[in-house]
C-alpha cells in the first residue's frame, strides 16, 4: 500500500515540515495538522498480489525501494511516499521524534561543525562539499529496564597514625550489603543493521519530551526504515550499554571506605516495556581527497557525528605547540621559584 | 698550631701596612684557601684545588676554603673550625665564606657556610652537598671531594635562598616530561574526540523515582594493626645539623659526619 498525502488546496503532494510540525504543501505553502488532516486527501493504493512492488499514485513508475525502506521518495516524480503495509502491524512504531532540524539548518550545523574541527585539513574546514543530506528515520527500541541487584562486598578503612616512634597503621574491615532496586527508561538500541552501532550511540541523547505518537505522515518528505533485529535480539546490546551504568549506580551507594572489593555482585535486570521508535537523523555524505566521508547528525538536537579526515601536520603542530608552551611555562615558574634557568 | 696562626696575623698586618702605605685597596689573596695542614692532598694537587676554588669563589663571591687537621686539639670540629676562621676572617676582613673541614684523627668532616653563604649555602643544602661528597670521602679521595664540595655549592648557590635545589619540580628532565606528557593526552582527546564524543551518562536514562537502595547494612567485621618502626632519617654519623656560632661570634650555617 502507497500512501500519497495530498493538498486540499492545489492537489500536490504534502511533506512534513520540521519548522512548524505539520504537513506543508510544496507548491502552495498550504499547512495541514497531521492530528487532523482529512482522510479523503489521503490517498492510498493496494497493489494486489507483491507487496513488494509499488507504484507512485502520480506518474505510476515503479517505486525502487529496499525491503526494510518504509518512506521514500518516488524516484521519477520526486514526490514523497510512504509505504504503509511495512508500518502496521508488528511493524507499526509506537513512537516517533520528528525531525526539528531543517535541511538548511543541518547545513548551516554541519558546516559551523567542520569549521570548529582543529585537526582536520584546511580544505576540509569549508564545509563546502556536500554531496548528499538525507533526512531519515533510524528504528530504535526503547527499554524500560527494571531489576534489582544485590551486594555483598568487603570496605575497609585505613588509619594511620604514630606513637613515640611506631607508626601504626589500622585497618578496619566491614561486610557491606546492599539490595538496589534499578530502573532505567527508554534507553535506545539502534535496531537498523545498515547503521553503524557506535555512531548511533553517540548522537545520543535525544530530547524525549518531544517524543509523539508515532503517525505516518511525520515520515512523509523523509526516508524511513523498519528495523532488522526485533526487541528480543537487541536485549543484549542494551544490556551491555546499561551495566555500566549500573556499576557506577552500585559503586556510589557504597562511600566511606578506602577500598571496596566485591565478593558478590547479582545484578538481575529484564525489560518491562519497549516502545518501537524512528529517532530523526541527518546522514551528510561529504567528498574529500576523493574520498566519501559519512557523518551523522542528530535530526533533533544538532549533533554531528562521525570520522572526520584527520590532518597529521596539524596533529604534529598541536603537539609541539602545547608541548612547548608548557614546557616554557614550567621554565619561567621553575625559574621565579628557584631563580635558576638551567 | 698557635705559631702558625700568629705567624700568620703578623704577615697579614705587615701585607696591610703595606698595602695602606701604598693607598691600594686590599684584596684578598688567593694564596691562602687550602690549608692541608694533615697533609693528605699532594702539592700538585693543592694547586689544581687552589686555582679551582679561586675560580668558583671569584663566580660566587665568596671564598672556598678547605682545611685538614690531624686532630682538633680535644676540641669539637666545629669549635675547632669556628676558631680557624675567626683567626682568618679577623686577619683578611673576609667574611662570606664555605668551608669543608676534615678531621682526619677523629674521622670527621664538617661544612659550613659563614656570612652570605649562611644563607646560600643553608643547612639542607650542606646536607645534600655532604650526601654527595660522602663516597668521594670513604673512598678517601679527600681533594676530590673538597673539588666536588666546590662545584656543587656553587651550583647550589645559584638557587634562591630556602629553595631545594635538588627539587624534582627545578629539574629540566622532569619539566621536559611533563610537557610531552600533557601535549599527548591533550592531543590524544582531542583526537578521540574529534568524530565525536559520548554525552549520555550514567544518570541519562536512570529513573529516579524507582532506583533506589532498598536495603543496606555494613557491619564492622575485624580489623588489624600493623607497626613499623619511624625510620631515622640519615644513615648514621650525621651531626651539627644546622650550624651555629664560633667562639668569635661569627654564625653559619653546617652540617658533620662521622666516616
Amino acid at each position: 500500500m502507497v500512501i500519497h498525502y495530498k493538498c486540499p488546496n492545489c492537489g500536490a503532494d504534502m511533506a512534513f515540515d520540521s519548522e512548524s510540525g505539520h504537513l506543508s504543501c510544496p507548491s502552495c505553502g498550504h499547512e495541514e495538522n497531521i492530528e487532523t488532516f482529512p482522510e479523503q486527501n489521503i490517498e492510498r493504493k493496494f497493489d494486489e498480489g507483491e507487496a513488494k512492488e509499488y507504484h507512485c499514485e502520480n506518474c505510476g513508475a515503479i517505486i525502487l525501494t529496499e525491503a526494510e525502506t518504509t518512506a521514500t521518495h518516488c524516484s521519477f516524480c520526486g514526490a514523497p511516499v510512504v509505504l504503509a503495509d511495512r508500518l502496521t502491524g508488528d511493524l507499526a512504531p509506537a513512537k516517533v521524534i520528528p525531525f526539528t532540524v531543517s535541511k538548511d539548518e543541518a547545513v548551516a550545523a554541519f558546516k559551523k561543525w567542520t569549521r570548529g574541527g582543529r585537526l582536520t585539513p584546511r580544505g576540509f574546514m569549508s564545509g563546502d562539499r556536500i554531496k548528499k543530506m538525507t533526512g531519515m528515520y533510524v528504528p530504535f527500541w526503547l527499554y524500560d529496564i527494571e531489576g534489582e541487584a544485590h551486594i555483598q562486598a568487603i570496605g575497609t578503612q585505613v588509619q594511620t597514625y604514630q606513637r613515640g616512634d611506631t607508626i601504626y597503621t589500622e585497618t578496619n574491615f566491614y561486610d557491606v550489603f546492599r539490595e538496589i532496586d534499578l530502573s532505567y527508561l527508554k534507553v535506545p538500541a539502534d535496531a537498523s543493521d545498515k547503521m553503524d552501532d557506535v555512531l548511533m550511540d553517540k548522537l545520543e541523547p535525544y530530547d524525549y519530551s518531544e517524543l509523539k505518537d508515532f503517525r505516518m505522515p511525520y515520515l512523509a518528505g523523509y526516508l524511513a526504515e523498519k528495523y532488522d533485529f526485533d526487541d528480543e535480539q537487541l536485549f543484549a546490546r542494551v544490556e551491555s550499554k546499561i551495566v555500566p551504568y549500573i556499576d557506577s549506580y552500585i559503586s556510589s551507594t557504597i562511600s566511606g571506605y578506602s577500598s571496596v572489593s566485591y565478593t558478590n555482585k547479582q545484578i538481575n535486570a529484564q525489560k518491562k516495556k519497549v516502545y518501537y521508535t524512528l529517532f530523526p537523523v541527518w546522514m551528510v555524505y561529504y567528498d574529500f581527497d576523493n574520498k566519501e566521508h559519512t557523518f551523522a547528525m542528530n535530526g533533533q538536537t544538532g549533533k554531528v557525528v562521525g570520522k572526520p579526515p584527520i590532518s597529521n601536520g596539524k596533529v604534529a603542530l598541536w603537539f609541539t605547540g602545547i608541548a612547548a608552551s608548557s614546557f616554557v611555562a614550567m621554565k619561567a615558574i621553575a625559574f621565579a621559584v628557584g631563580g635558576v634557568l638551567w | 698550631m698557635v705559631k702558625h696562626f700568629s705567624q700568620k696575623l703578623a704577615w697579614a698586618l705587615l701585607m696591610g701596612l703595606l698595602l695602606i702605605a701604598c693607598g691600594m685597596p686590599a684584596f684578598a689573596q688567593a694564596a691562602d684557601l687550602i690549608h692541608d695542614e694533615a697533609g693528605l692532598l699532594s702539592g700538585e694537587e693543592a694547586q689544581e684545588l687552589e686555582a679551582l676554588a679561586e675560580q668558583y669563589g671569584a663566580e660566587q663571591d665568596v671564598d672556598f676554603l678547605f682545611l685538614t687537621t690531624d686532630s682538633t686539639e680535644g676540641q669539637s670540629i666545629e669549635a675547632y673550625m669556628g676558631d680557624f676562621f675567626d683567626a682568618r676572617a679577623d686577619s683578611t676582613g673576609r667574611e662570606d665564606a664555605v668551608l669543608l673541614t676534615i678531621d682526619i684523627g677523629g674521622r670527621e668532616l664538617y661544612l659550613a657556610g659563614f656570612g652570605t653563604a649562611e644563607e646560600t649555602l643553608d643547612a639542607e643544602r650542606v646536607e645534600l652537598v655532604l650526601d654527595r661528597i660522602m663516597p668521594e670521602i670513604q673512598a678517601e679521595d679527600y681533594g676530590g671531594a673538597f673539588e666536588d664540595a666546590v662545584v656543587t655549592s656553587s651550583e647550589y648557590m645559584e638557587y634562591r635562598p630556602g629553595v631545594n635545589p635538588e627539587s624534582i619540580f627545578l629539574k629540566t628532565w622532569f619539566h621536559l616530561a611533563i610537557a610531552i606528557l600533557l601535549a599527548g593526552i591533550i592531543v590524544g582527546s582531542m583526537l578521540y574526540n574529534a568524530g565525536g564524543r559520548v554525552t549520555t551518562n550514567p544518570g541519562t536514562y536512570v529513573d529516579r523515582d524507582h532506583t533506589r537502595v532498598r536495603s543496606q547494612d555494613d557491619r564492622f567485621r575485624n580489623k588489624t594493626v600493623t607497626r613499623r618502626k619511624v625510620p631515622k632519617n640519615k644513615d648514621g654519623g650525621g651531626f651539627g645539623g644546622g650550624g651555629g656560632m664560633t667562639g668569635g661570634g661569627r654564625s653559619f650555617s653546617g652540617g658533620g659526619r662521622s666516616f
